[in-house]
């Protein structure tokens, strides 16, 4: 299955690529943004907030690459539409979990940062133009960095016992 | 300069509260990229539903929406298209509104052949109302109203729909997102009645092995196995297999699809306004030469 549907990677320009970066982000912030909006109907507030905050910080990034995108094209159309990427760095709905911990909400976050150095580093051998292979390159090794701060902060926490389970029978009513 | 449709654009306000972790927020996304693909503006569209925890869907997004009452989805959403023909109805629900109390509107749906899309959210439970068993919940399931096990045989809504005459029959699961969001943009461009089956997991009251993880082991795609999906009689033979295997795509599609109820309507209306004479008024008109009517 790929995260990536319609897109020739062969053919893809710089400012196609650009645009496809910024909608991975812009998937993420949106996921992230519901996760903390199922957490906080849920009475999950702490992962509500982590969530939230995650959010921020792939609008922070998708704005980066937006200026960048800006800068060098303008705001001329983009031939990458949203509907055609799925979870490339979003954690996929599976992932969310009434009252999950701060420490499983960092392995959700860990997991999907690997996901998306996967597809970049999936698509660097179908890419041609330097540019651009220096672009991918890039965003490869920002997801690499993410995971080193995400990897730092759950050695700050101690594992404890999943207790998620205890509270199955007892789901917020619809 | 903003002209195409993106998936946000039929995503409302209101924030859905399904338990994290459900299947229903893969399908709610879907339907967003399917719309969003297909074009048609939130206004040129209807969402129709009866209870239970899928069909929330109309408030969750920029269409009409019509949450109705528990397994009447399909006639008042047959009643939405024969209104306003130009609309696109999607109908939304679970396997027991669909299956169980709405299980009697199924074949007569299908069998006229209303232009509509029939998208069943499969949870083998009822979860809105805590977990008891539904229609299509297997044999052996232990839920709060079997506490010993099922021993009801479920139904196949795969095979029920088949057998009723349905031209488009397809299966997804949000495991593979893309290739639900194909089947669904597949089943609305579809026309005529189309039902696509979606085995999207109760998070809270499935079973472990129904969950997406466990999903993404056993799926195979029906177009791995080489299946034909305009063969009508192999796609039988494969919905047999509903509850044992994971098929995803199309079992079925009508390669001729006959002419819709709708499209029907529409003709036997613009003969009437060609001036042809309606029987009913050439017997009245009949009826009254002879002298009948009214006595004073």
């Amino acid at each position: 299955m790929t995260p990536v549907t319609g897109i020739d990677f062969e053919r893809l320009t710089l400012r196609d690529a650009l645009d496809l970066a910024i909608l991975i982000e812009e998937e993420a912030r949106d996921r992230y943004l519901e996760f903390a909006e199922q957490l906080a109907t849920h009475d999950t507030p702490e992962v509500a907030d982590f969530f939230a905050r995650m959010s921020r910080i792939e609008e922070r990034h998708r704005m980066e690459l937006l200026e960048r995108r800006r800068t060098l094209f303008g705001n001329t159309r983009s031939a990458v539409e949203r509907r055609n990427i799925f979870d490339v760095e979003a954690p996929e709905y599976e992932a969310a979990r009434a009252f999950m911990g701060v420490r499983q909400a960092l392995e959700t976050v860990l997991a999907a940062e690997v996901k998306a150095q996967v597809f970049f580093s999936e698509a660097l051998p179908r890419v041609k133009d330097p540019e651009l292979k220096a672009l991918f390159e890039e965003l490869r090794d920002e997801e690499v960095q993410h995971q080193a701060l995400v990897n730092a902060e759950l050695a700050r926490r101690p594992e404890k016992p999943d207790d998620s389970e205890a509270y199955a029978d007892d789901p917020v009513a619809q | 300069m903003k002209d195409l449709l993106s998936p946000n654009d039929y995503k409302s306000p209101l924030k859905p509260i399904w338990c994290p972790g459900c299947g229903d927020y893969g399908v709610l996304q879907a339907l967003y990229r399917a719309l969003s693909a297909i074009g048609r503006p939130p206004h040129e569209i209807a969402f129709i539903s009866g209870i239970g925890c899928s069909s929330r869907i109309p408030g969750y997004t920029t269409a009409y929406g019509f949450n109705t009452v528990h397994g009447r989805a399909l006639p008042i959403a047959q009643g939405v298209k024969l209104a306003n023909p130009d609309l696109l109805v999607i109908v939304a629900g679970g396997d027991g509104d669909g299956f169980s109390i709405g299980g009697g509107h199924v074949p007569h749906a299908i069998r006229r052949n209303v232009d509509l899309t029939y998208i069943v959210m499969d949870n083998q439970v009822y979860g809105l109302t805590k977990g008891q068993l539904s229609p299509t919940s297997p044999q052996g399931l232990k839920t709060v109203t079997s506490p010993l096990g099922s021993i009801e045989q479920p139904i196949n809504p795969l095979l029920t729909v088949l057998a009723s005459g349905a031209g488009f029959v397809a299966q997804a699961t949000p495991a593979d997102m893309p290739g639900m969001t194909a089947l669904i943009e597949e089943a609305i461009r579809y026309p005529g009645f189309s039902f696509v089956n979606i085995q999207s997991p109760c998070i809270t009251f499935g079973e472990e092995d129904q969950q997406l993880k466990a999903h993404k082991s056993r799926m195979k795609t029906l177009a791995s196995l080489g299946h034909d999906p305009a063969n009508q009689l192999a796609a039988l033979d494969l919905a047999r297999a509903y509850g044992t295997e994971l098929y995803t795509g199309v079992f079925y599609r009508n390669a001729t699809p006959p002419p819709t109820y709708d499209a029907q309507i529409r003709q036997r209306k613009a003969e009437l306004q060609r001036g042809e004479p309606r029987p009913r008024s050439r017997v009245l008109d009949g009826y009254l030469r002879a002298g009948g009517g009214p006595t004073s």
